[in-house]
């Protein structure tokens, strides 16, 4: 939590005049699911549009983590979510990872025992075109860590540095859309701010399309375009980043104002 | 779904109910005793199948074994394929001790018990640090390994080597029981009478009946034992061992402690029904007491239900018949008899726990109270004061109610339903 | 010194023959975390069907071994998919529940489809001494079985670490969610490491009754599950070359240690569940497995 005194700082530049945000990509229409008898998410909709960051706030037990399984199909779920018109509803996961989502789980979910390399490979694993040694090698130019330690276990990686292997691993899929958990989880606030950063950085640059789940509200509404509010399994607020940003009970329940 | 008779536990037709349950197992026992107290043959399909107190006062022998495991798998959760190696020992210290010390079959409980329990805890040291699957396989090693321990040159004189170690059981029963009595008002009986032999009972007819019902009274001993160790504190813990170890140890639950005696108790356990065992057949052989025996054990346990005490009396009657009786099946319409002559019992056994596994995971004990549960349902009545809770449901009562809980617990933490400060 | 070079070379060939067995329970554990007390089974039946494959239809022996192992595969990957995925990989208590059972089911299959008279099974090797080393011969087979346990591990470790399926299978076994959201298909990749290892086993269990002191019953293999089980659990559930090792170890243990401390024959599967006992409680993992992490 942010210090009480502090003002908030200012929202980075999202330059929303630089970025297109394109069409609605993920369509999510009566979103209800659980574990078993226990229900979590009680039917709700949101969108993301082509190129947009969205950010989904709440308190622990609210249904931020479950909404992401949901769309990945790691549970079931029943309502509609439609990536560009196709249903996810129904499908297993493996098959949703070959229609363009790539979920970057809680915790990171490493291959602790693979190579910094086979672990990338791994994220590739549903491409069947010839650029995966490229982008492999960009990645490495982006982030020389990687590079360094290519063939070293993916374990013996920093905490903020498997963050970011998993995001690279989930993006070597060249997926449509991105689901990133609770990427601050456990890390230190300077990794974490140069993630964020990176993340931003990286949204502008592919124009991927990006849902993150957050506890870390300001950081995560200082990259976002528009974001949501879930609580009890149920959006109560949304709006643009800024206008959360600034929303009094946002600002007095997440930001220590 | 609600049963057609549902009572409290404390009132009288609960009361009632579970009386005339006894009662009518009691009689049950009783005509059973009698009416198979010589070797009997029911014939099916041109099979003679042996249906006789010898082979019953084994499966007892087995149910007391099972019941062993019902402690250290099923109450426990530790996976233990070694229960033969207790039942062997059980029977060769037994045989051991009346054959050569001559004592009473009973007082040889006196160094069966505290012998098996104490190298079931060393044994079960090791299981402090050693994992799930690693124990499953030590176990199992054990087990293999008794037929070469008794048959050690070293240990012939006790032993009786590759032999075996035969000993007579003398067991007689005392001159004060009217068995003859009963037997002739048995015979009695119109209509049922003829199944209940003619005449006095011979001696070895009265023996068979008299070790049968010394049998079944140790039986039940043990499972009133064991159901009382599980409603008290120490089952509990060891409940709480099985369901999350970590979680256990965090609340206190001295694991080290509870898990050897746990182990302890059902290596005792095995060990009486060892006695027993060769009580009834009168010798112990090596090869009597392998791995598959153990399996046999494991067998028994979950087609009765692991978890169960009633489990253990059906798994011991299916693995002291299935295999007798496939034996005795020479011919079964569509199937060729050579596959006949082979070990069909053994393959029904393997069948029988993939099968269990799939569709009946709680073995027959589950699926008996299933139906039972249909016709009555006895309810725990509240304490004092308290309200009683809404009628059970099963699991989804439990599950809806944490699901409340939790959404109770998380609309407390969320910051913005706290009310503004004035 | 004779004695001890005899001694040795019995050593490496069981140890050899442990090992391979060792190798398919590793693959199953690795995939898995389940134990797979069928294998022995599996392999013996494996066996069986490559016996009536080089007597009955006249095959070759090696042509009979390759092809018994590849029906092997093929009725592995079937139990895999009917009788094991149904269940929750990470609920083992059903699971080892199936193996139990399939344990029982085979042997008594096998003793009704071929009796228990024990038969001799063809060599794979050639008879006969390899080489005289300090006055003691090294046989052919002993040779034979070391160089077939080294290939074998060489080749499912080059399988594993260079082929797609093989780097499917290495993050299934690394962590089986994240491979899913990956979009690699679990249960294939398990039917694969399933196949795999029950190639694998099959193969052991011919190389252990090929040799011509030894004939082929349906219980043969019940031991060798002990010995090659232990052997896999002191190099590690999870390391291919820790099976190997281990397997080398158990061998020893049997050959070397049992005779040189007077521990009499009969006891060297004793032996072994003591030396595993003891591996286990210094180093839970095996020497040279992963320590798992348990989070409460």
């Amino acid at each position: 939590m942010t210090d009480a005194t502090n003002e908030p700082a200012p929202a980075a530049e999202v330059g929303t005049a630089t970025k297109t945000i394109g069409d609605t990509l993920l369509d999510v229409k009566g979103l209800q699911g659980g574990y078993g008898q226990i229900q979590v998410l009680h039917g709700f909709d949101f969108t993301v549009a082509e190129g947009e960051v969205v950010v989904i706030l709440g308190a622990n037990g609210a249904g931020k983590t479950t909404t992401l399984r949901a769309l990945s199909g790691m549970i079931d779920a029943s309502g509609s979510v439609t990536l560009e018109g196709e249903e996810l509803i129904g499908k297993n996961a493996a098959d949703i990872v070959r229609m363009g989502v790539a979920h970057v789980p809680q915790g990171r979910g490493t291959l602790p025992e693979l190579s910094v390399e086979d672990y990338l490979l791994v994220g590739a694993y549903v491409r069947k075109d010839k650029e995966v040694a490229a982008d492999m090698e960009r990645w490495f130019e982006v982030y020389p860590v990687l590079h360094e330690r290519r063939n070293q276990r993916a374990g013996s990686l920093s905490g903020g540095e498997q963050q970011m292997l998993a995001v690279a691993r989930a993006l070597m899929s060249r997926p449509r859309l991105l689901l990133l958990d609770e990427p601050s989880l456990g890390l230190a606030p300077l990794i974490v701010q140069d993630l964020f950063e990176r993340f931003h950085h990286i949204n502008e640059e592919t124009g991927t399309t990006m849902l993150v789940v957050e506890q870390n509200a300001q950081l995560a509404l200082s990259i976002a375009d528009r974001g949501y509010v879930l609580e009890s399994g149920t959006i109560s607020i949304e709006g643009p980043a800024d206008q959360l940003m600034h929303d009094d009970a946002i600002r007095k329940a997440y930001l220590g104002v | 779904m609600s049963a057609r008779f549902v009572w409290p536990a404390n009132s009288s037709q609960a009361r009632a109910y579970k009386s005339v349950g006894w009662a009518l197992l009691l009689i049950g026992l009783v005509l059973f005793a009698f009416a198979y107290a010589d070797t009997a043959q029911i014939t099916v399909l041109d099979n003679g199948y042996a249906l006789s107190l010898p082979r019953a006062s084994k499966a007892v022998a087995f149910m007391i074994a099972i019941l062993g495991l019902q402690v250290v798998v099923g109450y426990t959760g530790q996976l233990v394929l070694g229960q033969s190696f207790f039942f062997g020992s059980g029977a060769y210290i037994g045989a051991y001790m009346v054959a050569d010390q001559n004592w009473p079959w009973l007082l040889s409980l006196v160094v069966v018990v505290p012998a098996c329990f104490v190298i079931g805890c060393i044994l079960g040291l090791p299981a402090l640090r050693i994992r799930g699957l690693y124990l499953a396989l030590v176990t199992l090693g054990m087990a293999a390994t008794f037929p070469a321990i008794v048959q050690l040159d070293q240990l012939d004189e006790y032993t009786g080597g590759a032999a075996g170690k035969s000993v007579s059981s003398d067991l007689v029963p005392p001159s004060w029981l009217p068995l003859d009595g009963i037997a002739s008002i048995l015979q009695n009986i119109p209509f049922f009478g003829q199944y209940f032999g003619e005449g006095d009972l011979t001696s070895s007819e009265s023996e068979r009946i008299w070790k049968f019902f010394l049998f079944v009274f140790l039986l039940a001993v043990c499972m009133w034992l064991v159901s009382n160790l599980i409603k008290s504190r120490p089952g509990r813990a060891l409940r709480a061992i099985r369901d999350n170890e970590t979680s256990a140890a965090v609340s206190g639950v001295h694991l080290a402690k509870d898990k050897t005696m746990s182990f302890g108790l059902a290596s005792a356990l095995g060990g009486v029904g060892g006695v027993v065992y060769v009580a009834e057949l009168g010798i112990a052989s090596p090869l009597d007491f392998t791995q598959l025996l153990a399996i046999n054990f494991i067998v028994g346990l979950v087609v009765g239900g692991v978890g169960t005490l009633s489990g253990a009396v059906i798994g011991g009657i299916v693995i002291a018949f299935v295999p007798d009786w496939s034996a005795s099946t020479e011919d079964f319409p569509g199937i060729p008899e050579r596959w006949l002559a082979g070990p069909t019992g053994v393959l029904i056994l393997g069948a029988l726990l993939i099968i269990l596994t799939f569709v009946l995971p709680g073995g027959v004990v589950a699926g008996v109270r299933r139906i039972r549960a249909r016709i009555v349902q006895i309810v725990p009545v509240p304490p004092e004061g308290a309200t009683p809770p809404p009628p059970s449901e099963g699991e989804d009562a439990v599950l809806r109610r944490e699901a409340e809980e939790i959404s109770a617990g998380a609309a407390a933490n969320d910051p913005l339903t706290e009310e503004p400060h004035a | 010194m004779e004695l001890f070079l005899a001694r040795l070379f019995d050593a490496i060939s069981n140890g050899s023959t442990y090992a391979l067995i060792a190798l398919a329970l590793v693959i199953i554990y690795k995939a898995t975390t389940l134990i797979n007390f069928a294998q022995g089974e599996m392999a013996m039946f494996g066996s069986f069907i490559v016996l009536v494959l080089a007597t009955e239809q006249g095959l070759p022996i090696w042509i009979a071994v390759i092809l018994g192992m590849l029906l092997s595969a093929v009725a592995a990957a079937g139990i895999e998919r009917v009788l094991i995925r149904p269940f929750d990989p990470y609920d083992h208590l059903p699971l080892v529940i199936v193996t139990l059972g399939l344990f029982l089911s085979l042997t008594a299959l096998a003793g009704i489809i071929w009796r228990f008279d024990p038969r001799a099974f063809p060599r794979m090797y050639p008879a006969g001494t390899a080489v005289t080393i300090g006055g003691v011969n090294l046989s052919w087979y002993t040779v034979g079985v070391l160089a077939t346990v080294l290939i074998v591990a060489g080749l499912v470790t080059v399988l594993l670490n260079t082929t797609k399926v093989g780097l499917a299978f290495r993050a299934v076994s690394s962590n089986l969610e994240s491979s899913e959201l990956a979009g690699i298909r679990v249960g294939p990749t398990l039917q694969f490491g399933w196949a795999l290892a029950a190639a694998v086993g099959t193969l052991g269990a011919c190389v252990f009754v090929a040799d011509p002191i030894r004939q082929l019953e349906p219980t043969v293999m019940v031991r060798v599950l002990i010995f090659a089980a232990s052997a896999a659990a002191i190099g590690g559930l999870d390391s291919l070359w820790g099976a190997v090792v281990g397997g080398l170890i158990i061998g020893g243990v049997q050959s070397l240690l049992v005779p040189y401390t007077f521990i009499p024959n009969e006891m060297s599967l004793a032996a072994a569940v003591v030396v595993l006992m003891l591996v286990l409680l210094f180093r839970p993992s095996g020497l040279f497995g992963t320590a798992r992490v348990e989070r409460v």
